[in-house]
């Protein structure tokens, strides 16, 4: 080394050090120091491998490429290889791998000695769990023992779960946080076309001319799936896109027409569209003779406040005719007295779907889903693309998003629900056979009768009919609807609660026992987005500690339980068996799976895959092999999608002279869910560190509040002071507030109802009422 | 001896002292074990667009004959304190309006950069103006419109162990004098003038030969490395 490579690499290394002090978490030094060959060889990007994955966060599913070096995640980049998002992600995409790091992960056990939370070895904490689920089974019987689990669950996660619960306990006790943002999605599927989940995919907003947004606030809820619309705008400038909701949002700012309605009155405004596409002759006749069935079903069907709240539709066929008699109530001019909004904008949104020249998108999510008619408004919007006969084929497509990266892939496709099994509901025997013979356990082992949806078996355990619940990758005591009741239900004394999390959380608070679970890209796993296309991730990171992921966690304790017959798979290919076993029960044309090698190989493969062929558009015998005719709703036995008749009913709380407003709920771009990963990602967190209530200027004005003051909500259910917004991202009406849910620190679920659909037990967290007062 | 040569010589004594320090512990740190070791990059099959390439060109010459005015506030540093990892989108460091979301608002400044007397500075442009929806990937630092931005603490923050791979720096010249390849990925950064060059361009990226539009002519793609081209074995064969 001469004198002056000497001076050339002490220079470079006090400029690295120097640099290095300045800026924690960057290393200068990673690349290589300048002016050794072997640096010079390297990648300018830090010398790192671009592994694929989609995204940790919602519904979407952008395909991520994530930098790993040295195993650790260093950096993001969109996959252009992905057909979701061409190589684009948001914010919280981009950032997602820094949700690794939190200083605060879990990488021990805990088990509850004395009231305190105490670090064992995870053998321990398993030894524990079996021996407590086998004790509890013995004192009260299977049906005493429950599973919670999530939309963010793996495939493999949620099938265990369903072969544990269902196949080797016999109990189906077993739900998903899905059941709080997809069920009635999934029950307006099933009424409406005997299937669940999407016939079209992402690609018909490259061929709509209009997107008709119902409550849904897409530019920050499926970023980058608004930033497709607003490309395809941009690129044809007739395209319009219709924000139908009832708060002003960035979504409205974008949209060309911003159309707010009183809350629960979209059953009445979908009716009106209907209404007015038959007066004005723009049934497609023709479709509507072929392929569609109407029907009837119970009214006045309550909203399941009270325990144990039991409910079955009798199912009416009518006809056209009679059909048009019962939509006689809501004229245009009818429902803008019941919703505000103008009969010309009705006629105008009517105009959009009848025009036999466009092709129109209907997206929706949370608005539709948590509703206390979610089923009804989800029938509903099949419904007019039905009479118009735009439905099935490029563009024109009702599509309900996803909230949750694997709602759809697990829990509706897995059926991690009480009434499901992966293929079919426990209620059908040939649905139990199938299970029972794949499985390898008698057939009478599988309950034929559901047990309680989410809310039901909260409220069983606060009863103490269930005793022991194992939650996993999901914060109920941050989600769930009128919180204090369940929070004092799972703090009961003779209940045992386990909880397997990446970091602690108000449900971690009240866990016997808690398991870290590996994340993410620490372990390997599928999911499955809102378009039918699963997407595999590979092991890329070392878990910390003695983090295990979730699926391996449930074969522990199920070979603990005597089950090992069942769980025969080794640590290092059970990933890859349990998805070949789980292939075989979507086995045929309507709902085939990829197999392992083809998920690996690429960004997510959309079901039904058949023959190496991916099925974008189902029912049109054009694109479905299991379509038999250009239209084929094969899904119900008479081959028609069904039409149904609903009314508008009105929500169980509006607001009175006690409590005057409407309180929504709902999430921000920045944070996922319950903040509890997003809010570990400091640039997430500084862009919104707290929550807050939007208040209309004119309601903040007679109340005196002012921006950022501090206001009191209170509902009959609880309340909470917070800091105001006014004129912030979004406007309310008057008369109206938002809270995000997001914040441990401010538990707005404290003041919401437990009301929930009848059909589907989803709860409804965007209307119930408070009154508000300057704290 | 008056006493400003005590403070002279004192002074240059505490120099020489830190100059040690620093020296010494650069050159223990050197001897560390690298965090982050660099390992074989994947190929990605994926070529950059072409789109954005001559975005900006017509105001080359312009370029070329400004003054290269110091950044007061926006230093290499800066820049890369406010992205998560080189290559994240960066964090809003001015106050915004909740209600400006959308590409107006942002390329009114961001979209031909320019003076922005209110923050005293030239307006860095965005190298992918037809993103309309700016705000899904750019958060501001500063909720709710207040205060000023935080420092570097608030994207990478203190609360995790968050690590990231260094700056991509010009080198590897073929040949000494050759053009330098370029050391980053192009996606959504196809447009090289954009950071490269004009007066909101970061002094430490500015070209020196602005005026030169077709920028991808001389500069080739760096990284993800290729691999060596190589004849396929069985067409040797036939």
């Amino acid at each position: 080394m001469t004198r002056r490579d000497l001076l050339r690499s002490m220079a470079a290394a006090a400029a690295i050090s120097a640099a290095e002090a300045m800026f924690p978490g960057i290393l200068f030094g990673a690349a290589g120091s300048p002016g050794t060959g072997a640096a010079e060889l390297t990648p300018s990007d830090g010398g790192v491998t671009w592994r694929k994955t989609p995204c940790r966060f919602c519904g979407v599913g952008c395909g991520l490429l994530v930098g790993v070096s040295n195993d650790r995640a260093v950096a993001v980049k969109g996959d252009p290889a992905s057909p979701v998002n061409r190589g684009l992600c948001c914010v919280k995409g981009y950032h997602s791998v820094m949700a690794l790091y939190g200083k605060d992960r879990l990488t021990r056990a805990m088990v509850r000695k004395d009231g305190k939370l105490v670090p064992v070895p995870m053998k321990e904490a398993l030894d524990l769990i079996a021996s407590k689920m086998a004790e509890t089974i013995k004192a009260h019987g299977k049906d005493a023992v429950a599973m919670y689990g999530s939309g963010q669950w793996t495939i493999p996660d949620g099938y265990v779960a369903s072969k544990l619960m269902k196949g080797a306990i016999g109990t189906n006790n077993l739900e998903a946080n899905a059941r709080l943002c997809m069920a009635s999605a999934v029950t307006g599927f099933m009424t409406s076309f005997g299937l669940d989940e999407p016939m079209g995919c992402y690609d018909d907003i490259d061929h709509a001319d209009v997107f008709v947004l119902w409550g849904n606030n897409m530019a920050e809820m499926h970023p980058v799936l608004f930033s497709r619309l607003l490309e395809r705008r941009l690129k044809n400038p007739a395209v319009k896109i219709i924000d139908l909701a009832t708060r002003w949002t960035r979504t409205s700012m974008a949209a060309d027409r911003s159309i707010l309605f009183k809350p629960q009155t979209d059953l009445a405004i979908a009716n009106a569209i209907c209404h007015e596409i038959i007066r004005t002759d723009a049934v497609h006749e023709v479709f509507v003779r072929d392929h569609v069935s109407f029907h009837e079903g119970k009214t006045h069907i309550g909203y399941g406040l009270e325990d144990k709240f039991t409910f079955k539709d009798e199912p009416k066929t009518i006809d056209l005719a009679r059909y048009r008699e019962l939509l006689a109530d809501y004229s245009v001019e009818k429902v803008e007295a019941l919703s505000g909004v103008p009969a010309r904008e009705l006629r105008y949104l009517a105009s959009l779907y009848a025009d036999p020249k466009k092709k129109v998108m209907s997206l929706w999510c949370m608005g539709f889903n948590q509703h206390t008619r979610g089923t009804w408004i989800n029938n509903l919007v099949y419904n007019i693309h039905l009479l118009v006969g735009k439905i099935a084929t490029p563009g024109n497509s009702p599509f309900s998003l996803t909230g949750q990266p694997s709602a759809c892939g697990t829990v509706r496709e897995v059926g991690t629900l009480t009434q499901r099994l992966p293929h079919g509901d426990v209620t059908e025997e040939k649905a139990r056979k199938l299970a029972a013979e794949i499985w390898g356990v008698p057939v009478e082992r599988i309950a034929a009768k559901p047990t309680y949806h989410t809310v039901e078996m909260f409220r069983a355990v606060d009863r103490g009919d269930i005793r022991f619940l194992w939650i996993q990758v999901t914060n109920p005591m941050v989600t769930m609807p009128k919180l204090r009741r369940y929070r004092d239900g799972l703090r009961k004394d003779d209940r045992f609660i386990v909880v397997s999390d990446v970091y602690p959380t108000p449900t971690t608070d009240v866990a016997d026992v808690i398991l870290p679970s590996a994340f993410w890209i620490e372990r390997e796993g599928m999911w499955g987005n809102s378009e039918r296309r699963t997407q595999h991730f590979e092991r890329m990171l070392p878990p910390p500690g003695e983090a295990m992921s979730d699926t391996w966690q449930m074969i522990e304790v199920a070979r603990r339980l005597g089950f090992e017959k069942l769980f025969p798979w080794s640590e290092a290919t059970h990933i890859q068996e349990i998805w070949k076993e789980y292939r075989r029960f979507q086995a045929g044309p309507e709902h085939e799976m990829a197999p392992y090698e083809e998920l690996r190989r690429r960004p997510g493969v959309m079901w039904p895959f058949v023959n190496g062929k991916e099925t974008k558009w189902r029912y049109n015998g054009q694109y479905d092999p299991a379509a038999k005719a250009p239209f084929d709703f094969y899904g119900k036995s008479d081959h028609r999608a069904w039409i149904w008749f609903r009314p508008y009913e009105a929500p169980p709380e509006v607001p009175d002279a006690q409590y005057p407003f409407w309180l929504n709920t709902g999430r921000v771009l920045e944070h996922w869910h319950t903040g509890s990963l997003t809010r570990r990602i400091p640039v997430l967190h500084q862009a919104v560190p707290a929550a807050y209530v939007e208040v209309h200027p004119n309601d903040a004005r007679r109340l005196n509040i002012v921006n950022g003051g501090r206001v009191r909500l209170t509902s009959r259910r609880g309340t909470l002071i917070l800091p105001a917004q006014i004129d912030g991202r979004a406007r309310p009406p008057e008369g109206q507030v938002f809270v995000p849910f997001f914040d441990e620190s401010y538990l707005i679920n404290e003041l919401t109802l437990d009301a929930f659909c009848p059909i589907s037990g989803q709860p409804d967290y965007k209307k119930c009422a408070v009154r508000l007062e300057r704290a | 001896m008056d006493r400003s040569r005590y403070f002279l010589i004192g002074l240059a004594v505490l120099l020489m002292a830190a100059l040690v320090a620093v020296v010494g512990q650069s050159l223990t740190a050197g001897r560390e074990p690298a965090r982050v070791m660099p390992v074989v990059a994947a190929p990605t099959p994926t070529l950059p667009t072409e789109a954005g390439m001559y975005a900006r060109a017509s105001r080359a010459a312009e370029y070329a004959s400004m003054p290269t005015e110091p950044n007061r506030r926006r230093t290499l540093a800066v820049y890369y304190a406010r992205r998560a990892y080189p290559g994240a989108p960066p964090a809003i460091p001015h106050p915004v309006d909740e209600r400006e979301a959308f590409g107006k608002a942002c390329l009114s400044c961001h979209g031909s950069g320019g003076w922005a007397p209110r923050f005293e500075a030239y307006a860095p442009v965005t190298p992918h103006p037809e993103m309309m929806s700016c705000r899904q990937c750019h958060v501001p630092l500063t909720p709710g419109g207040e205060g000023r931005a935080r420092g570097p603490e608030a994207v990478r923050g203190s609360v995790s162990d968050w690590q990231t791979f260094a700056p991509p720096r010009l080198h590897g010249s073929a040949m000494p004098g050759s053009p330098p390849p370029i050391p980053h990925a192009l996606q959504m950064r196809e447009n090289c003038r954009a950071c490269h060059a004009g007066p909101g361009a970061v002094s430490g990226l500015r070209t020196t030969h602005p005026e030169r539009v077709t920028c991808r002519q001389c500069h080739a793609l760096a990284a993800p490395p290729a691999e060596a081209f190589a004849r396929a074995p069985e067409r040797a064969s036939r």
